[in-house]
């Protein structure tokens, strides 16, 4: 038979409605600085890889020296038609990408405005390149000269634009790299911490615009993503491993996730980011475990004499070790719901302000909680000790 | 079987049911606070029984020891020296499991209510039930009819801070008995209550010690309810300076009066003899005194009966018998003179014996003790 205890640990925690209050809010605060951390990491990572995600294609290939999406490293053409010649390769297509040439500016009246960097993805229109249905609709518009699509999700602040109104846009007195440039539609990739916003065009107005992407030669004839689709019925791994042996050694080759999960590895070890937001998050985990502490530790200093009795009547020490994880465990409840609520309103807000991918994952929400609960179990723990120093011999 | 104790008359060892099993065991108990030069001693060898069933109350100035000495007992201080015995188990050097359970057994009750504030009157009694694992249906009968029993039956589902200080210290009564102790300690439990509540609570320990054989120790100075000890235990300077088992105490007063010696004696005078009596143990066929000897010692019969023998040079005649309630021996003590006669136990028997030394105070303390004397004994002859 399943008996029911007297829930000492709910009642002591839910008694003192003020202390309540602020328990949670001390909680809530810390779940929030936790989530804020993840949210921002998250979504500098999951902004990186935005493009990647935004891509067609199985298996990818970029130069060997390039470390990040960002650093233009490039390799032959060559590489692509290798690349085609491969069992289990339906399609070998080649992404070109500009940043340091390619500067928007705005024309004003004759004369140029400051201009911004802004990330340029060539294309050839024929290639199935991009999932976005936004751009297959797109597609058409793109084959005349000076053409681009503009990505609506680019900073404000660089590139301000009327992004609701095509017409409007098509209107905009625009130079991109000193060559008149007519933005033909919008679509949706976003910013990253290396791209303040993108533009999307055909192969052949990418050449026009960055003819000097090669000293001497075709400036098409250097590709910086290699993608390759693989044939149903073909093992993507397989695949990989052939490409990897065919293609010469100046690229790397990677299915999706190791693609992605490399530019995550990047940005997460190489750089002093990923550090930074693991400071960001022990700093919101020990806030919250001082806060919990302080919780644990004046609830039980206000009823050591209970507790003392209780040890009188012979209640053992595993029962109050017990009684504050309970105790810890539901502290970590009552403050991660509200702060977990709040960090989504946070999230949502800063999303429309940053144009950062910021939104509660399964696994963020499931990470932040982890450290919620080691937090207030570890503080419990510590304040446990005040507990089973409780002497029930000073109680006569 | 020939024995001279140092157990006092008065502790009821050999009255009553003597037979019944001892709850606690107190042997050469010393008890020490603090460590090396700061090193003190609380408790001096002190010898305690109490038996099942009996309701005990300690008193004593502050710092007389007794509060150490039921920390002890309860199991709330570690036994250093010497040997205490609760329910058969020694203390001394007890493990943390056989404590643990020895807590279960016993009620608690302190002077502080040391509720929880945060649970009501019936779930804060409850937290003791349901520690020994009762019956849950049980358990509700019995705290209801506790509470509706101490006057909270209207209240048992109030919150402390909806409570008086009365009636908090009631439900802590309440939580001490709930999970039928066979072993109870109060310190002052009936102190924050008035006379009526206070009544009902020593009512309910005397059925809890009469149908349950439920033991009661409890430190109190309110003399409203001395009159349900059955022991009263004085605690001075760490030593037990009297362990006086009532019901005994009246019996030997009752036989000392019959003595007349004693008859003008007042009864805290006679108490005061009754103090000094020792325990004596004879068996059938031994002689208790023998004509001739010095006398040392006045002897009453607790049980049992005597043959007074005296020698007359040829024979030993038979002059009386004695049985229980009676005395002898007083002659030579009074008189400095030899024993006139030969005492024997017919069977085994049990005597209280005041010392010559004790046995002349008294007397001295009466300043018509000469004369009586002397009327008595040319009366007896």
């Amino acid at each position: 038979m399943l008996k029911r205890r007297t829930p000492l640990a709910w009642k002591n925690l839910t008694h003192d409605w003020r202390r309540l209050a602020v328990a949670i809010a001390g909680i809530a605060f810390a779940v929030l600085l936790m989530f804020t951390q993840v949210g921002f990491q998250n979504a500098l990572f999951d902004s990186q890889v935005k493009v990647i995600d935004d891509l067609q294609g199985d298996i990818f290939f970029v130069s060997k020296a390039k470390y990040t999406l960002a650093a233009e490293k490039r390799f032959s053409f060559a590489r692509i038609n290798q690349a085609r010649s491969c069992s289990g390769v339906s399609g070998a297509y080649p992404v070109y990408s500009e940043l340091t040439t390619s500067v928007l500016r705005k024309m004003d009246r004759g004369k140029g405005n400051r201009g911004f960097p802004i990330r340029s993805l060539g294309f050839f229109l024929n290639d199935p390149i991009f999932k976005s249905a936004d751009i297959q609709a797109h597609l058409h518009l793109l084959r005349p000269p000076g053409s681009a699509l503009f990505d609506q999700k680019s900073k404000a602040k660089k590139f301000n634009f009327p992004k609701d109104d095509d017409l409007a846009l098509a209107q905009q007195a625009l130079e991109l790299a000193n060559k008149n440039l007519t933005l033909v539609g919008t679509f949706d990739l976003g910013s990253d911490f290396a791209h303040d916003g993108n533009l999307i065009m055909s192969a052949e107005n990418f050449a026009t615009y960055f003819p000097h992407r090669k000293r001497f030669g075709d400036p098409l004839s250097v590709v910086d993503i290699g993608i390759v689709h693989v044939q149903d019925g073909f093992e993507i791994s397989a695949v990989k491993d052939i490409l990897t042996q065919t293609l010469d050694k100046d690229v790397q080759v990677f299915t999706r996730e190791e693609f992605r999960a490399a530019e995550i590895h990047f940005w997460d070890k190489s750089t002093p980011i990923g550090t930074i937001f693991l400071a960001g998050k022990l700093i919101g985990f020990i806030v919250g475990m001082v806060i919990c502490y302080q919780v644990i530790f004046s609830d039980i200093a206000d009823h050591m004499p209970e507790f003392a009795t209780l040890k009188a009547m012979g209640y053992p020490t595993r029962y109050f070790i017990r009684l504050i994880v309970v105790e810890a465990l539901l502290l970590s409840l009552v403050g991660f719901v509200p702060g977990a609520i709040v960090s989504r309103v946070l999230y949502g807000w800063l999303s429309g302000q940053t144009g950062l991918l910021m939104y509660m994952t399964v696994s963020g929400v499931a990470y932040v909680y982890v450290a919620t609960m080691c937090m207030c179990v570890a503080s419990g723990m510590l304040a446990v000790r005040k507990l089973l120093s409780a002497d029930p011999a000073s109680l006569f | 079987m020939s024995t001279q104790t140092t157990i006092p008359a008065t502790s009821g060892a050999f009255g009553g049911d003597m037979h019944l099993p001892k709850t606690v065991k107190v042997k050469n108990l010393q008890h020490f606070f603090g460590e090396g030069e700061l090193r003190k001693q609380a408790l001096f060898n002190n010898n305690l029984e109490v038996r099942r069933g009996e309701i005990v109350i300690m008193t004593g100035p502050s710092g007389s020891g007794k509060t150490t000495l039921l920390t002890l007992i309860g199991t709330l201080r570690t036994v250093q020296e010497g040997s205490l015995q609760l329910l058969g188990n020694e203390l001394c050097g007890a493990d943390r499991d056989l404590i643990v359970r020895l807590r279960r057994e016993m009620g608690f009750i302190f002077q502080a209510h040391n509720l929880f504030e945060s649970l009501t009157a019936y779930q804060n009694v409850n937290m003791a039930a349901e520690l020994v694992g009762l019956d849950p249906m049980i358990t509700d009968g019995r705290i209801k009819s506790l509470l509706t029993r101490l006057g909270l039956g209207d209240r048992i589902h109030y919150k402390p801070n909806s409570l008086s200080g009365g009636q908090k210290q009631r439900v802590a009564i309440a939580r001490g008995l709930v999970h039928k102790p066979k072993l109870i300690l109060a310190d002052e439990p009936t102190a924050a209550l008035d006379e009526k509540s206070g009544r009902e609570v020593v009512t309910l320990f005397q059925e809890l010690a009469r149908d349950e054989g439920c033991t009661i120790i409890m430190v109190t100075h309110d003399n409203r309810i001395l009159d349900v000890a059955d022991r009263i235990v004085n605690m001075v300077d760490g030593h037990v300076k009297s362990d006086v088992a009532v019901q005994e105490t009246s019996v030997i007063c009752e036989f000392l009066k019959d003595f007349p010696l004693f008859s003008d004696l007042t009864p805290t005078t006679l108490a005061e003899i009754a103090d000094k009596m020792m325990v004596h143990e004879k068996a059938a066929g031994e002689s208790v005194i023998r004509q001739g000897d010095a006398g040392d010692l006045f002897y009453l019969i607790r049980g049992g009966s005597v043959d007074v023998l005296i020698d007359d040079g040829k024979q030993e005649n038979k002059v009386a018998e004695l049985k229980q309630g009676q005395y002898f021996g007083e002659a030579a003590l009074i008189t400095d003179e030899p024993r006139n006669a030969t005492v024997v136990a017919k069977e085994d028997s049990i005597f209280y014996a005041l010392n010559k030394e004790e046995f002349q105070a008294v007397l001295a303390t009466s300043a018509t003790f000469g004369e009586e004397l002397r009327q008595a004994l040319f009366n007896r002859q």
